[in-house]
């Protein structure tokens, strides 16, 4: 009985949870994204070898988001956190334009995983404070973000260290979570 | 035997899938009419209006009616994005072209835009549906007057012109019967069906 109330209420409140992977490579800043949407500033991280997890709560959806560590040894390891995930953000450097191409590998090797098949996309178009960054269509062009066609997916400009675009691609993200279509 | 059942029955029963493109420059409310469809077409679904924000990517929506299912991709329409736009041309059946019928400074914008689209050679013979939307607003011009404006620029595809508005939602079901309808006689269906179960959809 008590559990049929829980889910009235959440379903009147709209209080939803989601699993969210945060993934990209190494030193594309996916550890100051995370603390900076949970906590609203800037921490000094090191390199994440194995994983941070926390909590997000924003526009009544809990978003239990889990960063994982970058580092080419490690990758192999982001599989076992694949089940039951609702969505990938995924962040690259746009300022490291050398190694864009392996951003784009590593990104669509982890789009044919089986137990991705149901996640949505959405890129962070990390660091646009640094000069030389790219911009959200010249990311687009060389992460090829047009060949995913059966599942939705958002690029959104961002930077970690002033805190602009984090939540816009948030506002997406529930958007898509709720309207629950693909 | 069995086989021979088997095909009827998958004749009779299995819905065609067609893939529509929904283009048009920023503020058209492309994902607006894409939400509405999402409610219309399945009950309970889909956002608000007022809860739609820019795209910069790509949003889904699946449908079904009576006769076919139904795959839109609705893209971003912002300057910087609409590169993208022709990534997604060879696969789609038709395209729905979403004009801001109230607003006549995007005109020319959209004008320019559905040239390009039309003359695009991965979307020949896709039949086009042009959405003269936001039909809610005051001022906006209806599918006849829009009809006037772009009439030359259009070739010997099959297309034609639907008042919408993505509101209120008048006008989406004669514009979705409309493209059901051309896509099943299409060449191109033919085309794309021939080629179907090429791999390489992620």
């Amino acid at each position: 009985m008590g559990i049929v109330f829980t889910r009235l209420f959440s379903s009147v409140f709209g209080n939803r949870e989601a699993r969210i992977l945060v993934l990209g490579l190494d030193n594309a800043g996916k550890t100051t994204i995370l603390y900076r949407l949970q906590m609203g500033e800037v921490v000094s991280t090191i390199p994440t070898i194995g994983f941070n997890v926390e909590t997000v709560q924003y526009n009544n959806i809990k978003f239990q988001v889990w960063d994982l560590g970058g580092q080419t040894s490690i990758r192999p390891y982001w599989r076992c956190y694949f089940p039951n995930t609702q969505a990938i953000i995924y962040v690259v450097d746009s300022s490291d334009t050398d190694r864009l191409v392996t951003a784009k590998e590593e990104f669509h090797a982890i789009l044919e995983e089986d137990e991705l098949k149901g996640a949505v996309v959405l890129v962070y178009a990390n660091k646009q404070d640094l000069p030389g960054a790219l911009d959200d269509a010249a990311i687009t062009e060389s992460l090829e973000l047009h060949k995913i066609k059966s599942r939705q997916w958002a690029i959104f400009k961002t930077s970690a260290i002033k805190g602009e675009g984090l939540f816009e691609g948030l506002d997406w993200l529930s958007n898509t979570l709720k309207s629950g279509s693909s | 035997m069995f086989s021979l059942f088997y095909g009827l029955w998958k004749y009779v029963f299995t819905k065609d899938e067609f893939r529509v493109l929904i283009l048009g420059v920023d503020k058209a409310g492309k994902t607006t009419l894409l939400e509405k469809l999402k409610s219309m077409y399945l009950k309970g679904e889909g956002l608000p209006p007022d809860r739609v924000v820019p795209t910069v990517g790509l949003n889904i929506g699946r449908i079904e009616d009576a006769k076919a299912k139904l795959v839109f991709w609705d893209l971003g329409g912002q300057v910087g994005l609409r590169t993208i736009w022709e990534k997604y041309y060879e696969e789609a059946h038709a395209i729905m072209y979403v004009i801001d019928a109230a607003t006549a400074s995007s005109f020319e914008d959209s004008k320019s835009a559905l040239e390009k689209v039309i003359h695009h050679e991965h979307l020949r013979g896709a039949p086009l549906l042009i959405v003269a939307n936001k039909q809610d607003l005051p001022g906006a011009i209806d599918d006849e007057e829009l009809a006037k404006f772009l009439h030359q620029e259009l070739d010997e595809r099959p297309y034609t012109f639907q008042a919408v508005s993505a509101y209120d939602g008048r006008g989406i079901k004669s514009g979705i019967d409309w493209l059901v309808e051309q896509m099943e006689k299409s060449k191109r269906t033919e085309t794309l069906q021939a080629r179907a179960g090429v791999p390489g959809q992620i």
